[in-house]
């Protein structure tokens, strides 16, 4: 057995080195804590929501969880502006101005655009980088699960040339028309040539072209080739970041990341900060501590209770609110019993009092669902026309109908007030929910509560974990879930959440077809609707949409908005804002509510435009 | 061969049966869980404003590193590459060695964890003691107290409430992380101190959820010793009681020798709610994380790693028992 004396003295030791050294240090935690002030060379500390920061993952963007942050050091040729009424309107990133054609798109880089390390920012750097998209999925023609290519659903660069002055052309594969064409080319990410170019083949755009090509075979062969070069390229790990956006990455820590100001950015006069901490976080209660603590400049939206508003608040943040396309709904497998009937789906929305359910569920980002229309409500009512939206039932709570189109449907209610199926069985409802997704754990609450009173005994369960929840849904485990919809602002998209591959519906050359056992159908809706005495395919429609122009898919929008709000293969309960939060103690001059462009991107995309400047 | 590597020699072997049964049973469970790499990061994409072909190709293309083959198939080609030392690659950080990842994690584990639960020994042992000897007193009453509270506290929730006091609130100590990124790592005293700085919170919290459970074991231990034959023995032969102090804690204190070293296997399970809670690096958080991502091979080689680590303490323990106590030697 160990003698204690001299373990005691260690320790003794080590306990007053522990406090000398603390002490040496204990400025660096008033540092973060406090911040280390504004003005030009200032520190401007962050979350970065997207990433687990995680020393040793790679300084790439094509990895699956890199240390790379948008606006700060990964670039764009422009940024997202999430305009609803054009997609394709977007703020200049490394592209100052560009010309889109029937043929294509031209870009003119902007006037001085170089990388960290002085060298300037070329055309072979956009070629590179476009490849590169065709190999991850974002571009091109896409190979499907079985290794199908699916053409016309993406943008299809055949060509990238330069030519001369910062100006380089970006050809679309002949024949193809792709809508977000100019969103999806500027919106790709740009790397260095000099990096990333030696992980390509020299063939690479042979590859591109076969599998644009006539030849079936070749193309389905190039596309494997593609396929595999991506995955070396989502492995690869360059030894140092070499970034043509605002800051350059210096050192990365678990869980926070420091970048510098990067001397060769082409609007550097515009950066004001010295350096950029980006911390990644493990829960809204850290996020909530950080901003009681007054130690981030900018906060990104986590859900929060009212209270805990009141705090940030107090704390001298500034509330943000700008749009988002995401809507908070319960969705039905109608396979099960009774959803298939849509009169007890719409007997459900009845019941359910959306502003109730909001105000506990989320009551700071969200706000209670209009109606359902499978857009967001601001959306849908700037697409639709008056009398469109007069058209929409609301689906105020109002038990009394729901109760009549329950009876209608041949259920029945005993002395006790609960509700029978036809069948006389006794009704009950399990609400499925996800671990972690406090907003909907708190909103199912309120929602069983609702339908328990009313006569359906209704109880939340909550699944583990999010991949489990996908699974079990997927596997038609569910018959009431929560669900996320209207993801927006491009309408197909939002249409073709609901009525594409979760409803059995896939696309192809335009068509859609509907296979209500396809893997992953887990709506199980009938392949047409009639409404208005019309029958539609809500899958076509919104197949439809994605080569529709904006201008003109307002008459299908319509079509989709009426028959969604009809059928109810969802009910929208809240749509989400996006609600962000700065400080103006350090830094000032931050975008406002209204600036919805610029509040669509990342505080990096802000200082671009010269906003963020040291007090 | 002599007994002793007689012994050491079927425990090794034991041990060695004992990991393969381990490896084994964890390969199966892990790819029993529902759901697969990329579930989440698909839906993530498709928020971002993909379709679902893109996205399900952007599942493809980053993580691609999952394999397709079946399922013996992949566990015979994981039990091959374990035997060359190759834990093989993550899948959520696509093509990062796992073992990367672990040895990167391992420091944050053991150092904070090994601290915590030596300061909790001493303590803990020392107050069982007090505790044993003043039992009928009003401060033995009160230490099994603080032993039986602490101890029953959960874990997150005493790492919440340090963090609310000492960050939240008087904001003497930082919350989150290893060390101040503004400091270059290195031997640095600014570093180094910082290091310490942001280690405080976790390894009281460590400290405190274990020190209730060594006070309550050496209390008990040193009540069932002090009943001994031997004790009234060397009582009515005269010995004294600082003599008969050291007595009693050589063999109170065997019973909780075996616990100690069975704690420094399974501290580098380190502890996920603690390690959640401030947001610290350590095994815990990765293994965590892995599982929230399925990412099966981080899974499989966190769980060989605690399984080994507790296996070669569980064999260490016996052997050192020998050492310390003859009669088992007998």
């Amino acid at each position: 057995m160990s003698r204690p004396k001299p373990l005691v003295a260690a320790l003794a030791v080590a306990t007053i080195a522990a406090t000398a050294l603390s002490a040496c240090s204990s400025s660096s935690a008033k540092k973060t804590n406090g911040g280390t002030g504004g003005g030009t060379g200032g520190v401007f500390t962050s979350i970065d929501a997207n990433n687990k920061i995680t020393a040793g993952a790679p300084m790439n963007p094509y990895n699956a969880a890199p240390n790379m942050f948008l606006g700060y050091n990964i670039m764009e040729l422009g940024f997202t502006k999430n305009d609803p009424a054009d997609p394709n309107a977007l703020l200049p990133g490394l592209a100052a101005s560009w010309t889109a054609s029937d043929t294509g798109l031209t870009i003119q880089l902007q006037p001085g655009a170089k990388w960290s390390d002085g060298t300037p920012v070329t055309a072979a750097d956009i070629k590179t980088s476009l490849a590169i998209a065709y190999t991850q999925g974002t571009a091109g023609p896409v190979a499907g699960a079985g290794g199908t290519v699916v053409a016309g659903s993406n943008f299809e660069v055949s060509d990238v040339k330069d030519l001369g002055g910062g100006k380089i052309e970006i050809d679309q594969q002949p024949g193809v028309k792709n809508l977000y064409f100019q969103r999806l080319v500027l919106t790709s990410t740009i790397v260095n040539d000099k990096v990333y170019g030696s992980q390509l083949p020299a063939d690479i755009w042979t590859q591109i072209a076969a599998v644009q090509g006539t030849d079936a075979a070749a193309a389905s062969a190039a596309s494997t080739k593609l396929a595999a070069e991506g995955k070396t390229i989502a492995a690869f790990a360059p030894a140092k970041d070499i970034s043509a956006g605002p800051f350059v990455e210096t050192r990365v820590n678990p869980g926070e990341a420091l970048l510098d100001r990067n001397p060769y950015f082409y609007a550097a006069s515009k950066i004001s900060p010295k350096q950029v901490i980006l911390r990644s976080y493990s829960g809204n209660q850290q996020i909530w501590g950080y901003m009681n603590g007054g130690e981030l400049d900018y906060a990104p939206y986590t859900s929060m209770p009212t209270n805990i508003l009141n705090q940030v608040l107090k704390a001298g943040y500034t509330r943000i609110d700008a749009p988002s396309y995401v809507s908070a709904s319960i969705a039905f497998n109608e396979k099960q019993a009774p959803y298939n009937l849509t009169p007890v789906r719409q007997a459900l929305a009845y019941v359910i009092d959306r502003d109730a359910v909001t105000k506990v569920g989320e009551p700071v980002g969200g706000i209670a669902a209009p109606t359902t229309t499978g857009l967001v409500g601001s959306q849908s009512d700037t697409i639709l026309s008056a009398d469109q939206k007069a058209a929409l039932n609301p689906y105020k709570p109002d038990p009394a109908k729901a109760a009549s189109l329950l009876q209608g449907a041949g259920f029945t209610k005993d002395a006790s007030g609960q509700w029978h199926l036809p069948d006389g069985t006794p009704w009950k409802i399990t609400l499925q929910t996800v671990n972690g997704f406090s907003d909907w754990i708190a909103a199912s609450t309120i929602v069983a509560n609702e339908l328990t009173q009313f006569g359906i005994p209704t109880t939340a369960a909550i699944t583990a974990d999010f991949a489990t929840y996908q699974k079990e849904m997927g596997a038609g485990k569910y018959a009431v879930g929560w669900w996320l919809v209207a993801l927006g602002p491009q309408t197909d998209k939002a249409y073709a959440r609901i009525y594409g591959s979760a409803d059995g519906f896939s696309v192809a050359n335009g068509q859609a077809t509907h296979n209500d056992s396809a893997a992953g159908n887990w709506e199980h809706t009938p392949a047409t609707y009639t409404v208005n005495g019309q029958s539609i395919n809500p899958g076509q429609l919104a197949a439809q949409l994605s080569v529709t122009p904006v201008s003109a898919q307002g008459p299908i929008i319509a079509q989709l908005a009426a028959a969604t709000n009809q059928e109810v293969p969802m009910i929208q309960i809240w749509n989400y804002t996006h609600v962000m939060f700065t400080l103006d103690k350090r830094f000032t001059n931050y975008p406002k509510t209204g600036q919805d462009d610029l509040l669509a991107n990342p505080p990096g995309v802000w200082m671009m435009q010269g906003y963020v400047q040291g007090k | 061969m002599t007994g002793f590597a007689r012994r050491l020699a079927g425990k090794l072997l034991a041990g060695l049966v004992m990991v393969w049964v381990v490896v084994t049973f964890t390969f199966f469970l892990v790819h029993a869980l529902p759901g697969k790499p990329g579930d989440v990061q698909y839906e993530q994409y498709i928020m971002m404003g993909m379709n679902s072909e893109q996205a399900s190709a952007k599942v493809q293309a980053v993580y691609g590193f999952t394999s397709h083959a079946p399922l013996l198939s992949q566990y015979t080609g994981y039990l091959g590459k374990l035997a060359h030392g190759d834990l093989g690659q993550s899948i959520s950080y696509s093509g990062v060695p796992v073992s990367h990842l672990i040895w990167s994690a391992l420091p944050w584990t053991v150092i904070p964890v090994l601290s915590g639960l030596l300061v909790s020994f001493l303590i803990g042992v020392v107050a069982g003691i007090f505790a044993a000897v003043k039992r009928s007193s009003r401060w033995g009453g009160l230490l099994t107290v603080s032993g039986s509270l602490v101890a029953g506290v959960p874990a997150f929730v005493l790492a919440l409430l340090l963090l609310v006091v000492f960050h939240t609130e008087w904001n003497l100590l930082p919350d989150a992380g290893t060390s101040d990124i503004q400091y270059t790592p290195g031997w640095n005293l600014p570093y180094i101190g910082s290091v310490f700085q942001h280690a405080v919170l976790p390894v009281c919290t460590y400290a405190l959820l274990s020190y209730g459970g060594w006070l309550l074991a050496m209390k008990s231990s040193v009540v069932s010793v002090l009943g001994d034959d031997f004790i009234l023995a060397s009582e009515l032969r005269g010995i004294t009681p600082v003599t008969r102090a050291r007595y009693i804690g050589r063999n109170a204190i065997l019973p909780l020798f075996t616990v100690l070293a069975l704690s420094f296997g399974v501290m580098f399970a380190g502890s996920f709610f603690i390690e959640d809670t401030f947001d610290y690096p350590g095994l815990g958080n990765l293994l965590l994380k892995s599982i929230g991502t399925r990412d099966y091979p981080v899974m499989a080689g966190a769980f060989l790693l605690i399984t080994v680590s507790i296996i070669i303490a569980n064999i260490l323990a016996d052997l050192c028992y020998t050492l310390i106590d003859p009669r088992v030697r007998r």
